[in-house]
């Protein structure tokens, strides 16, 4: 799967979690997922993080995938997955 | 001494963690004891406070002056526990703590969160692992002299999780953890109300309490039974009670949420009826509706916690 494709899929997760209510009006990749952006909390960050999981078919590491860089937008996190998918 | 000044938390004022530090060198529980009177006193000298545990006070049906300054006096008394004021070791405390209904904790092996509360008295996880029961905590950093020292850390050193409160990319990743140890079976011990995004409020008597949704999430995930806890005092002893697990996972969501909410109000306001003067943290906390998330302010819910 393309890095494209994939920045797709992790940007529609990120979309259909924030719900309509707080979808930035311009999003792009570096739009940060936290404060500012689309304003996720913690609990949010979960169900991002574990429909990854189910989209891409595998699992993260706490330590070492999901640190505040990778969780700061949609490019940083699509920039893990594809590390851990390739 | 130096060391253990610049840990103070951000949500005790310098004042208080300079008379925490100086109580804690009395033996338990004399630093806790004057520690209630302190705040007893200090609601005369902040009104403010003492208005606020009158007007709740006002809507429980007990004498008025009389449940207020006991409240104060307990609010004193939470934050010694809190801090664990003259505790030098888990097996002087042992004969202090009783579990009731223990019964209740499912057999290890199946993904269970033993769900504590910040409403009452402080430290189910810490009287319910001096009775023998062990869990991962799922938690904010412990700071004090007593957690420092060689007996608590060799307590505390295996199964914690330790979530800085005001960081919400680790809080996620702490979370994911927390769900992978549940789906290994693991049991959780978290607390259902305070920091984090409220999933709903329960109505009590004389205020609300925001319930968050951290723990809703890992049930929805895992399947995981979760089995309330409360703990109250009764003189010196610390009395933890596991209650019968909520409803299990409803896959529709409202009518799950509505299940857990009726669960959990009903055994709220028991408390508050038997425990009226336990309950401080029902009239200082105030979340704050402004934060865009829908994350309280850590400094909204630590009020109770905060400056002599």
């Amino acid at each position: 799967m393309s890095d494209d494709a994939v920045l797709r899929r992790v940007d529609t997760i990120v979309a259909r979690v924030a719900g309509p209510a707080r979808l930035p009006r311009d999003p792009t990749p570096e739009t940060p997922l936290g404060e500012g952006g689309y304003w996720l909390d913690s609990v949010d960050l979960l169900e991002v993080i574990v429909a990854c999981e189910q989209e891409f078919g595998m699992t993260f590491d706490t330590n070492d995938d999901l640190s505040e860089k990778s969780l700061s937008t949609v490019r940083t996190l699509t920039d893990t997955i594809t590390r851990k998918t390739r | 001494m130096r060391a253990l000044w610049q840990v103070r938390p951000s949500y005790y004022s310098r004042t208080l963690w300079a008379l925490l530090l100086t109580l804690d060198l009395l033996p338990w529980p004399w630093g806790e004891d004057i520690l209630a009177r302190l705040f007893v006193a200090r609601a005369f000298l902040r009104t403010a406070r003492l208005r606020q545990a009158l007007r709740w006070a006002a809507c429980q049906p007990r004498p008025r002056w009389r449940l207020a300054l006991a409240l104060c006096a307990y609010q004193g008394r939470l934050v010694a526990q809190a801090s664990m004021l003259g505790r030098r070791g888990p097996d002087e405390l042992r004969r202090f703590v009783l579990v009731r209904g223990g019964e209740h904790l499912p057999a290890p092996g199946r993904p269970t969160i033993v769900l504590g509360f910040h409403l009452g008295a402080k430290g189910s996880d810490v009287a319910l692992k001096l009775a023998g029961h062990s869990f991962i905590r799922l938690g904010g950093p412990r700071v004090s002299r007593s957690w420092l020292n060689e007996a608590w850390r060799r307590f505390q050193s295996t199964g914690q999780i330790v979530v800085p409160i005001d960081d919400t990319k680790f809080l996620s990743s702490a979370l994911y953890e927390a769900r992978r140890r549940l789906l290994d079976g693991g049991t959780l011990f978290t607390l259902g109300d305070g920091h984090g995004r409220p999933a709903f409020q329960l109505d009590l008597p004389g205020g609300p309490l925001p319930i968050r949704s951290g723990w809703l999430a890992l049930r929805r995930h895992t399947g995981a039974i979760v089995v309330p806890v409360l703990s109250h005092m009764e003189g010196r002893l610390q009395v933890v009670t596991v209650h019968p697990p909520l409803p299990p996972v409803d896959s529709d969501s409202a009518r799950d949420l509505q299940a857990c909410r009726a669960a959990l109000g009903q055994l709220m306001q028991e408390y508050v009826r038997r425990f009226p003067e336990q309950c401080p943290s029902l009239v200082y906390w105030h979340p704050d509706p402004g934060v865009p998330s829908g994350e309280p302010t850590t400094q909204a819910l630590r009020s109770d916690e905060r400056a002599v």
